[in-house]
């Protein structure tokens, strides 16, 4: 019964919707809607004792009519808000798109210099050095991984997500994906394990961004995992496809959030509650990316008990139409 | 094996300094472009076994180069290795269609899996 009514309460709070909407307040859709509401009413109430009173219809034609220029007048703010606010949005999401791709140049160039230097250029660099600029290499790629998560994910709101599709060999990247998470599970105490079937079909899809929703599930599950927990990670072949999961013991997804896991920024409050940094991109993306590349995701979860996540990918048809 | 000729067209001077040095560690001849046009006169003048062409260029941009190239008889068959940031479907598709070979978005590639990208295409070329 509170919750009823909290949510009318929230319903009736034009002030905080058009703050949260930043917009005056007579420009927030809901206080416009009422606006008409009451004038709908008054204007009822106004016919009515027209016709009891005075036997006038061209006094009743004329309320009438200026009560429709009143409505549509009304109607047409409503409509001007919504478009603007419609078109902010783009622009935003434009904005991340540019700004992101433009980080991506100068970040290219510190991967590329680095690379250089470690591969081509390493005599007479010290072990210390060495590890120096090893560690810098590695927030570079924390960063690029930062900007392309960004611009994925304006380009996914953009509808233009390309993803590179081709014939890959799925335990190759699980096997990348674990290696590149092992230092974060051993930080945090976390047993890591992996199991493969051995004859695992290829399949077609975006080497990149398989790797980057296999990251995201692996981290996610050590990073929501307490100490001494354990994130196991198996791929097996399934009929048409190959079945993927990730499953953790920690500290899961309390029932009521979890309709809200896949959307944008989502973040679940234990998960806020217990300061786990993360940024709330990475299941909106991995979920976007599995089902453009002919996949399902899904998940079970536990409070307290852990998470465990799947997805499914199509095997490759044949060799020849690949 | 004979020395193969890689010309890199890219208007970065940072990235195109550093693929230069890897590349001709890795035992290829290269020649540089930092624009369109440069890039479409050094691949007549030089015949390159493969180019590694940048998108967006001063000058003439990487669409204007594909088609002068593709237009050259001697040049028809080299394989043309696009490097972006673009990552759109539209550009790469777009490039692809004026007859670009394959591409690679630089800021996902190792300098290293550039590397081996170059050496596979020359293989099939």
């Amino acid at each position: 019964m509170q919750k009823i009514w909290q949510r009318l309460a929230d319903e009736f709070n034009i002030k905080k919707q058009a703050d949260e909407l930043g917009v005056k307040i007579w420009q927030a859709p809901s206080f416009l809607f009422i606006m008409m509401g009451i004038i709908i009413i008054f204007a009822m109430t106004v016919v009515y004792y027209i016709t009891k009173y005075y036997d006038s219809p061209e006094a009743v034609i004329f309320g009438e009519s200026s009560v429709v220029a009143v409505l549509f007048t009304i109607g047409n703010f409503i409509i001007k808000s919504i478009e603007e606010m419609a078109r902010a949005n783009k622009a935003k999401t434009e904005f991340v798109s540019i700004a992101s791709h433009q980080l991506k140049t100068p970040l290219s160039e510190i991967n590329w210099e680095i690379e250089l230097l470690l591969s081509k250029n390493r005599e007479g660099l010290s072990a210390k050095q060495v590890e120096i600029v090893d560690n810098i290499a590695h927030s570079n790629e924390k960063m690029m991984r930062l900007v392309n998560d960004l611009l994925d994910v304006a380009r996914i709101d953009q509808g233009r997500l390309a993803l590179v599709n081709e014939q890959i060999s799925f335990g190759k990247i699980v096997d990348n994906v674990v290696l590149s998470n092992v230092i974060l599970a051993e930080s945090r105490n976390v047993k890591l394990s992996v199991e493969i079937d051995k004859d695992l079909p290829k399949i077609i899809a975006d080497k990149r961004r398989i790797g980057v929703v296999l990251d995201n599930l692996i981290s996610n599950g050590i990073k929501y995992t307490k100490e001494y927990g354990k994130v196991e990670v198996t791929a097996r072949r399934g009929a048409e496809n190959v079945l993927v999961c990730v499953k953790d013991n920690g500290v899961g997804i309390p029932k009521s959030q979890q309709g809200n896991v896949y959307q944008k920024f989502f973040r679940s409050d234990n998960a806020i509650k217990n300061q786990t940094d993360g940024t709330g991109l990475g299941l909106y993306i991995a979920k976007n990316i599995i089902e453009q590349s002919g996949g399902k995701i899904w998940f079970e979860s536990e409070e307290n008990k852990g998470t465990s996540f799947w997805f499914s990918l199509p095997v490759a048809k044949s060799l020849t139409n690949a | 094996m004979e020395q193969k000729k890689i010309l890199i067209v890219e208007d970065d001077i940072v990235l195109q300094k550093a693929l230069q040095e890897f590349l001709s560690a890795e035992g290829f001849e290269i020649v540089v472009a930092s624009d369109g046009e440069e890039g479409i006169l050094k691949a007549k003048n030089e015949e390159p076994d493969l180019i590694l062409l940048d998108i967006i260029l001063p000058k003439k941009d990487g669409y204007a180069v594909i088609r002068e190239v593709r237009a050259e008889v001697s040049l028809a068959g080299v394989p043309i290795v696009l490097l972006t940031n673009l990552g759109g479907l539209n550009d790469v598709e777009k490039a692809l269609e004026l007859g670009a070979t394959t591409y690679l978005v630089k800021a996902d590639y190792k300098l290293e899996e550039v590397a081996e990208k170059v050496r596979g295409m020359l293989v099939k070329a």
